[in-house]
């Protein structure tokens, strides 16, 4: 007895055990689902220890960066824009208002509102007459009148750390950034900026919510909600669709009882091994569903056939489960494989997606051959009187399909050259799409084109210079000194300052200290020491030498700074010739340095425009620099380099956040620094979300195919082995190859994007597309064994096989169209990608699987066949 | 007088009346006691400022000051030492109690000359915690200040702007020490009434017989940084001339400052 026999024995004569069985273990496993944890941040793409992922939070810590989300206030219809005092009202009280929001069941997750950046909270430098610089907020109060509103408006436009960023060079739009402690916050922020929004009165004022992190965590939130209508849709479509086909209630409740406990079990295991529930773990459902809903179609589609012939249940589904058996394991085998491989790309929610894909597939499969007839047997026998075709039914009263199906099999047996070059002419053209393939992704787009986070997004980067933001950070390679080289270093110094008779004395005395102090372990610890005794000799000083051990100690001072590189002129002038070749270059909205801060300041500090550029020695930078810090916001400065002025931060924004221009951003940078040498050793390096999609893309994309190609020579061999031949097993991969030619050159024809849910489900197009192939082909075989030529083979295989491939293809394909109707792009694409691969699959099985069997018959069954016999006269 | 006061109340148990003493004396008390010992005086200043990330960076100045009279106008002079690429900036207020302050700045990297904005009072003074008004002192008359509860140690004071347009804070109150008369704390509320701001004392000395504070802390209870001030090498009365609080020794610090 096969194992396969000794499991349908078990659950033709226990059928009520193992449905108790089953569904104590599906609940138990079910409630470990309420431990459930959600994730939605797709930060966690990347796992936490991934250096990008470390410097990124690093960066956030060294600037004191948040998350931003951008509220944009637009006023197209007012002759002043938004600077009237109606609106400048509004954008003042909704920055009150956001300051003190906080998410109500995580008060930690709040609006940072030391933070906010609106015209209320932030700096404006101006001229107040006299030569009197002034820092004043640029919105102390609400203005009253149009004067007032103006001077905002002038106020700020002169500003060029705002002008595109705060306020829109349009006039017509405001942006209110609230930094938000974490991403999770994002969403229900949102909601409570737009219930304070529909309390303001009208006065042709439209808001706007935008920023990665709202669009990320708005998806997260919709995706479960969208969880909750597409999977009970599509199980409710398919549940139809097999009432059509089968006209047996009782029989298909079945298929979706597999596929409940499939899921249940599954999603039970993910999360009671620790799992968070993430955008990607969310999707298991809708990928286990259709699965596990084709096997037991396939049985069904069998016994409903059968059923009728033997008038005997016992024996139709024992003869099914035989005839089934295999071609079952090996198609939940081989769409397992494609999943597990999943397991070796770097990304762990998508690891943690294959894997327990794979395991939900193999649960299904062994639901389905304990279940199933199970189930079976335990229907009253007198409910399947009516059910099934008779042959003799089938042979008189074909169906329309059943009709067409026959016809189709002798079309392929007299073209099927015709056939064939058709669709090699097909995959050809499918090739030349695969090659223009994008890589891309952006996750405002996962959300359909009216969505208002699109609309949002449209509205606000056609009036501001982009709010997508990336990091460059620029560290200096300060080079670690020994104490004896930082004597030698720190004694030339010393030299330079021995100009009289006083300072002669000191520098005599300060080398013997610095000589001494050079015995110490280490550089720290030097510097230190010298401090202290250089200190001390001014205390003991006389009259005439003490201003020059004033000038020994400043000197001192400056050697302990000389890795301060952000406050070298030649070093600034750097920074902004990179801003301006980025800008020149179009791949950026807008970028914010400390270059743009001294030269704005330089400039109001002369009142002159012309003076709109870096001093020309450390002091002046660090004196403009101090002179900024005299202002409400001394801390502003320290977004754009860290206080020890050894890292600054380019603030880059993007009017768009797809991963392609951040790529040729990433690109220009590289061959910008190549091309010019900074005047000091620099590091760059990369952080920010825009970026940080753009890693976990890269890794997707490069993982994906990998674990494809793995995948790929799996059931490469995995099918070898089934069929025992290695011709066999190329002839299975045909259609699965075409398939996937097919479905991706389409994508490269209309231009659409591969991002992550098209990466991902490649792996699904690998599981399903070769299901039909193994079941196609192991009729085949025996079929020929049975009737001994290809010729009366191919009859039969166009009536009952044919029928079960075209009954699944229709109801996976029409089963999941209720996912087209999700406001979430990723939901549509499985859709369509699910209906594609079914349709495609099955056209590929049923068209080139034939076609080419007739071509190398002869020399693909080794046993005599009547063609081969003596052509007829 | 100050112990036989209290020693009437006793007596008299009038505690409405003598519970609450003149708080216009004790503001004008506290006022002397913080800014107007001695004619004049100097002192090595050192400014650490700290982040919420217990990053820190220091400024070392020496400030001087003269007094008009005692309660009246007076004048400062900042000349920073350290960090070396701001040394030799300097910085010069003329306080007026009638009218509004004068100030300037010297920036020697730029050669600039600089007056501030009289509005920019409660702005950082050079990237610290501490504001300009803190250094040379809020005029007085400026807030209404009620006496709210005295303490065995403390006369505790709220205080409201008369301008509140023109400040940060809703109300901030006081502490005052009832012996040395030196404010000890301070707490800001903002426009909500939610604290954001303290003020310290840390350290106090005699010297040549005035107590001042040589160590006090500002905290900004918002982003979580702060600034301890340490005030060394304290004299007073030393004979400081009203010349060298003019533009021209801005550009030209004198050798008091230098030292």
């Amino acid at each position: 007895m096969t194992l396969g026999e000794k499991l349908v024995q078990t659950s033709i004569k226990r059928p009520k055990q193992i449905a108790i069985a089953l569904g104590v273990i599906t609940l138990l496993l079910g409630l470990l689902i309420f431990k459930v944890h959600v994730d939605t941040d797709p930060e966690n793409m990347l796992s936490p220890d991934e250096p990008v992922r470390i410097f990124h939070n690093e960066t956030k810590k060294d600037f004191s960066l948040y998350d931003m989300v951008i509220l944009g206030v637009v006023n197209t219809s007012h002759p002043d824009g938004v600077f009237n005092p109606e609106t400048l009202n509004h954008v003042y009280d909704l920055t009150q208002y956001a300051a003190t929001l906080s998410d109500p069941e995580h008060p930690e997750r709040q609006v940072v509102s030391s933070k906010i950046m609106a015209p209320s909270t932030v700096d404006a430098i101006s001229q107040a007459g006299l030569g009197q610089v002034s820092f004043s907020w640029l919105m102390p109060k609400p203005p009253e009148t149009r004067e007032e509103s103006l001077r905002i408006r002038d106020l700020a436009m002169s500003n060029p750390l705002l002008k595109g960023t705060l306020v829109s060079e349009d006039e017509q739009a405001i942006g209110i950034y609230l930094p938000i402690t974490s991403k999770n916050f994002a969403h229900t922020l949102s909601q409570q900026l737009t219930e304070k929004i529909a309390t303001l009165s009208a006065n042709g004022d439209e808001y706007y919510i935008t920023g990665l992190p709202v669009a990320e965590d708005t998806f997260g939130k919709e995706m479960f909600v969208q969880m909750a209508i597409s999977a009970p849709g599509a199980m409710l479509a398919i549940f139809l669709l097999m009432l059509f086909f089968f006209r047996q209630i009782r029989l298909i409740i079945s298929p979706m009882i597999v596929a409940m406990i499939s899921v249940i079990t599954t999603m039970g295991l993910l999360i009671g091994t620790g799992h968070t529930l993430h955008i990607m773990s969310s999707m298991i459902p809708i990928f286990l569903m259709p699965i596990a809903v084709v096997d037991s179609i396939h049985i069904l589609s069998e016994f409903f056939d059968e059923y009728q012939a033997t008038r005997n249940r016992r024996q139709a589904i024992e003869h099914v489960v035989a005839t089934l058996f295999t071609p079952m394991l090996y198609t939940s085998l081989t769409s397992a494989a494609g999943f597990a491989s999943l397991a070796f790309t770097p990304i762990p929610p998508v690891q943690a997606f294959g894997i327990f894909v794979a395991i939900g597939i193999m649960i299904a499969w062994f639901t389905t051959i304990i279940f199933i007839p199970a189930y079976i047997m335990l229907m009253p026998e007198k409910s399947l009187v009516n059910f099934g075709v008779s042959k003799n039914t089938m042979r008189e009263h074909p169906s329309l399909m059943a009709r067409l199906l026959r016809r189709q099999g002798r079309f392929i047996y007299a073209w099927p050259k015709l056939i064939m070059i058709t669709a090699l002419l097909i995959t050809g053209v499918a090739i030349s799409g695969i090659m223009k393939i994008q890589v891309n992704d952006n996750p405002i787009n996962w959300f359909t084109k009216n969505h208002e986070i699109r609309v949002a997004d449209r509205i606000l980067n056609s009036h501001f210079k982009g709010t997508y933001e990336a990091f460059l950070i620029l560290e200096s390679n300060g080079q670690d000194l020994t104490p004896s080289e930082a004597n030698e270093k720190f004694s030339g110094m010393l030299k330079s300052m021995a100009v009289d008779d006083p300072s002669k004395i000191v520098v005599a005395k300060a080398l013997a200290l610095s000589q001494r102090a050079a015995s110490a372990p280490d550089l720290d610890t030097m510097l230190k020491n010298m401090e202290e005794t250089f200190i001390q000799a001014q205390d003991e000083a006389s009259d005439t030498t003490y201003d020059a051990w004033s000038d020994a100690l400043a000197l001192l001072d400056q050697f302990k700074h000389r890795n301060q590189v952000f406050k070298r002129p030649d070093v600034l002038e750097y920074i902004g010739g990179l801003q301006a070749h980025l800008l020149q270059k179009g791949l950026v909205g807008k970028s914010n340095s400390i270059t743009d801060m001294v030269k704005k300041i330089h400039s109001e500090l002369f009142n002159d425009p012309a003076k709109f550029s870096v001093p020309d020695s450390i002091g002046g930078v660090a004196q403009s620099l101090i002179s900024f810090q005299n202002s409400h916001k001394p801390n502003d400065l320290y977004h754009m380099v860290t206080p020890d002025f050894q890292k600054a931060n380019i603030w880059v924004q993007l009017q768009n956040g797809d991963n392609q221009g951040m790529e040729a951003l990433v690109r220009e940078v590289e061959i910008y620094i190549l091309g010019h040498q900074p005047p000091v050793s620099l590091q760059h390096e990369w952080a920010g979300l825009t970026y940080l999609n753009v890693v976990w893309q890269d890794k997707m994309v490069s993982g994906m195919r990998d674990s494809f190609i793995g995948s790929f020579i799996v059931v490469l061999i995995m099918m070898t082995i089934l069929f025992r031949s290695p011709t066999w097993g190329l002839l299975a991969m045909i259609p699965l190859s075409m398939t996937i030619a097919w479905i991706y050159g389409v994508i490269g024809l209309i231009g659409k994007d591969y991002d992550m849910p098209v990466a991902v489900l490649s792996s699904l197009t690998l599981g399903l597309a070769v299901d039909f192939a193994i079941h196609f082909l192991e009729r085949v075989r025996t079929t020929v064994a049975e009737t001994g030529s290809w010729k009366s083979a191919i009859t039969l295989m166009f009536e009952e096989p044919a029928r079960a491939i075209s009954r699944n293809v229709i109801v996976i394909a029409i089963g999941f169209t209720p996912l087209l109707l999700a406001p979430l792009v990723p939901y549509k694409t499985v859709g369509i990608f699910l209906a594609s691969i079914m349709v495609i699959s099955g056209l590929a099985t049923m068209f080139i699987l034939p076609a080419l069997i007739t071509i190398i018959q002869n020399w693909l069954f080794t046993l005599p066949l009547e063609d081969q016999e003596a052509p007829k006269p | 007088m100050r112990f036989i006061l209290p020693c009437l109340c006793t007596l008299f148990y009038a505690a409405t009346v003598c519970a609450a003493p003149d708080v216009a004396e004790i503001v004008q008390k506290a006022n002397f006691a913080s800014y107007y010992n001695g004619d004049d005086g100097s002192s090595l200043v050192e400014m650490v400022i700290t982040d919420s990330q217990d990053r820190t960076r220091t400024r070392l100045f020496t400030i001087l000051r003269k007094d008009e009279s005692d309660g009246g106008n007076q004048s400062y002079y900042v000349y920073f030492k350290r960090p070396s690429d701001i040394r030799k900036t300097t910085f010069l207020v003329h306080k007026h109690i009638q009218s509004e302050d004068d100030r300037w700045l010297y920036l020697p990297g730029l050669d600039l000359l600089k007056r501030l904005a009289a509005s920019d009072k409660r702005t950082s003074f050079m990237g610290s915690h501490f504001f300009y008004e803190d250094v040379s002192g809020r005029n007085i008359s400026e807030d209404l200040h009620t006496l709210e509860e005295e303490t065995a140690e403390y006369y505790i004071l709220n205080n409201i702007p008369k301008k509140p347009d023109e400040v940060e804070f809703s109300a901030y109150t006081i502490w005052i020490d009832k012996t040395t008369y030196l404010p000890m704390k301070a707490e800001y509320l903002d426009k909500s009434g939610k604290g954001y701001r303290t003020m310290e004392v840390l350290n106090t000395a005699e010297i040549q017989g005035f107590t001042t504070v040589t160590k006090s802390k500002i905290s900004d209870l918002n982003s979580g940084g702060s600034t301890i001030t340490t005030f060394s090498e304290i004299k007073y009365n030393i004979g400081l001339d009203q010349s060298l609080f003019t533009e021209r020794y801005l550009r030209r610090p004198p050798r008091e400052a230098r030292q």
